[in-house]
């Protein structure tokens, strides 16, 4: 701090208010808020393949748009359309929260050094948030590309995609960071913009969403290991009953 | 405390054997290594780290350092990091310590002194130099004759809550943000700002403060992780004061 307190405020935007400061956290806040509820709506809508197909069948017609169609059914390319939308949400979400990022191994030194020094609960959250951050650049990425490249879904496909092209490690690596990464984050997001003044309350909430959100996460996707395993090699849409 | 605790002595006492590990260090001698030492105490009824700390140096190392002056959680010149926990010695019981094993650590991310002892006036002078933490009157010119505005009571209390701060450094030493970020301004300086900003008196407006504190140093690159609520030991609304200015400047801008 020494040096750098004697430059006039002027001349450095380091040392003055940046309009982009409050702007970048505002936009982070929104971003990840976005994205956490968008998470959860997700989870649900995917784990309705443990109440049968049919009713996965109806939800996807649904969420693609089969409102707004003649026959009933949706349109994959709604889910191509979102998953560009989502993408750019989550680029813009990662370059905020890029700011926070350690970028220099001192910064990272210090940190390990602040964690074995300092045992506090909330910085060891901030850390996973930071760790899962980081896995999820690279694995969100690789599931809204497949999302847009591959926009089909259904019981059968979906299953197919799961078991047959392998996805199931994809998925399983990417449930628990972003279930992790997205609540503690609504968890921040809540106590930084002073929405909660109870912590307690909040922590035991959010801890209980984490391990929800995660079961119900595992049995859908265990629902689509078991409907890929039985399905023939050349798979075909799934022939709603109804 | 009773008849039986009173007269008990440290040499013949039946208290039990305390450990303690001390980072020992100073910069001041040349060659000297950062090390730990361990030192062994009878704990006596009521003792603090602090009363350890001068039994310690009395019987058995002299040359050991470290700071205080009140020994009552006043000055906050005790600040230590206790098994972990950065806090101030002379409010801390060694009773509260089961195991018997204590870690004294100096504060890290200020200056070290030597041993245990950090110098925290340094740091905090220059961070009230750099957030200019002093009332800012509405007008410079000084009638004597004129008569002081009145200040609401609870105004006053909201006050006085703010300006319980000790200067200790815990906040700055238990925030992850600042340990990374050394010109990060820390939870002291921004409960400082958040104090006279709410101070009738202060002429200062939420763009004035937003030019100290609005940037990646300021309100913005705090991360809340909240290392500095959860360890003062003054108990300060750290949480709710950052948020409020946090809100304040972010909607000073759009
Ligand atoms: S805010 Fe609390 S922890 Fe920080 S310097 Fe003041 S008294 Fe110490
Ligand atoms: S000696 Fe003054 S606060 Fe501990």
């Amino acid at each position: 701090m020494t040096a750098r307190t004697l430059i006039p405020r002027i001349f450095s935007y380091q040392l003055t208010g940046h309009p982009w400061s409050a702007r970048a956290d505002k936009l982070q806040s929104a971003t990840g808020l976005m994205l956490a509820s968008f998470l959860v709506f997700h989870l649900h809508f995917e784990s309705s393949i443990l109440l049968g197909k049919e009713v996965f069948f109806h939800l996807v017609q649904i969420l693609e748009g089969g409102l707004f169609t003649d026959d009933g059914r949706g349109v994959s390319a709604f889910t191509q359309i979102f998953s560009v939308f989502m993408l750019l949400i989550v680029v813009l979400h990662a370059a905020m929260a890029l700011r926070r990022f350690p970028s220099q191994l001192g910064q990272w030194r210090a940190l390990r050094g602040h964690l074995v020094c300092v045992k506090h609960k909330d910085t060891q959250a901030w850390f996973w948030q930071l760790a899962t951050g980081f896995i999820l650049f690279f694995l969100v990425p690789a599931h809204l590309f497949t999302m847009i490249l591959h926009p089909e879904i259904g019981p059968n496909l979906s299953a197919a995609r799961v078991v047959q092209d392998n996805f199931w490690l994809l998925y399983a690596l990417l449930l628990p960071a972003v279930v992790i990464h997205g609540l503690i984050g609504l968890y921040r997001v809540a106590v930084k913009w002073g929405l909660v003044s109870n912590r307690s309350v909040l922590r035991k909430v959010i801890k209980l969403l984490i391990i929800y959100l995660i079961l119900l996460g595992c049995a859908s996707l265990l629902a689509y290991v078991v409907i890929g395993l039985d399905l023939p090699s050349q798979v075909s849409p799934y022939i709603s009953k109804i | 405390m009773n008849q039986q605790t009173t007269s008990m002595s440290p040499e013949n006492a039946s208290g039990r054997l305390l450990n303690f590990h001390i980072f020992r260090y100073d910069p001041q001698q040349k060659g000297d290594k950062p090390r730990t030492e361990v030192y062994q105490l009878r704990e006596t009824p009521g003792m603090t780290i602090f009363i350890a700390l001068n039994q310690i140096r009395q019987q058995q190392d002299p040359s050991l350092q470290f700071d205080f002056v009140c020994r009552a959680g006043i000055c906050g010149s005790c600040a230590m990091v206790i098994n972990g926990l950065p806090t101030l010695a002379c409010r801390t019981l060694t009773s509260k310590f089961k195991q018997g094993d204590i870690t004294l650590m100096p504060l890290p991310g200020f200056e070290l002194i030597g041993d245990l002892s950090v110098d925290t006036g340094k740091f905090m002078r220059e961070l009230a130099e750099r957030l200019k933490l002093w009332l800012h009157p509405h007008h410079h010119e000084i009638d004597v004759h004129s008569i002081e505005a009145p200040m609401a009571p609870e105004q006053a209390a909201a006050l006085y809550e703010l300006e319980r701060c000790v200067e200790c450094g815990v906040c700055v030493s238990a925030c992850a943000t600042k340990q990374m970020r050394e010109t990060f301004v820390g939870a002291v300086g921004m409960m400082k700002i958040a104090r006279f900003e709410l101070d009738s008196r202060d002429g200062r407006t939420a763009e004035d403060f937003y030019h100290v504190i609005g940037n990646q140093d300021g309100v913005f690159g705090c991360m809340t992780l909240l290392g500095c609520q959860d360890n003062c030991p003054k108990d300060l609304p750290h949480m709710q004061q950052i948020a409020y200015l946090r809100r304040k400047m972010a909607a000073t801008i759009l």
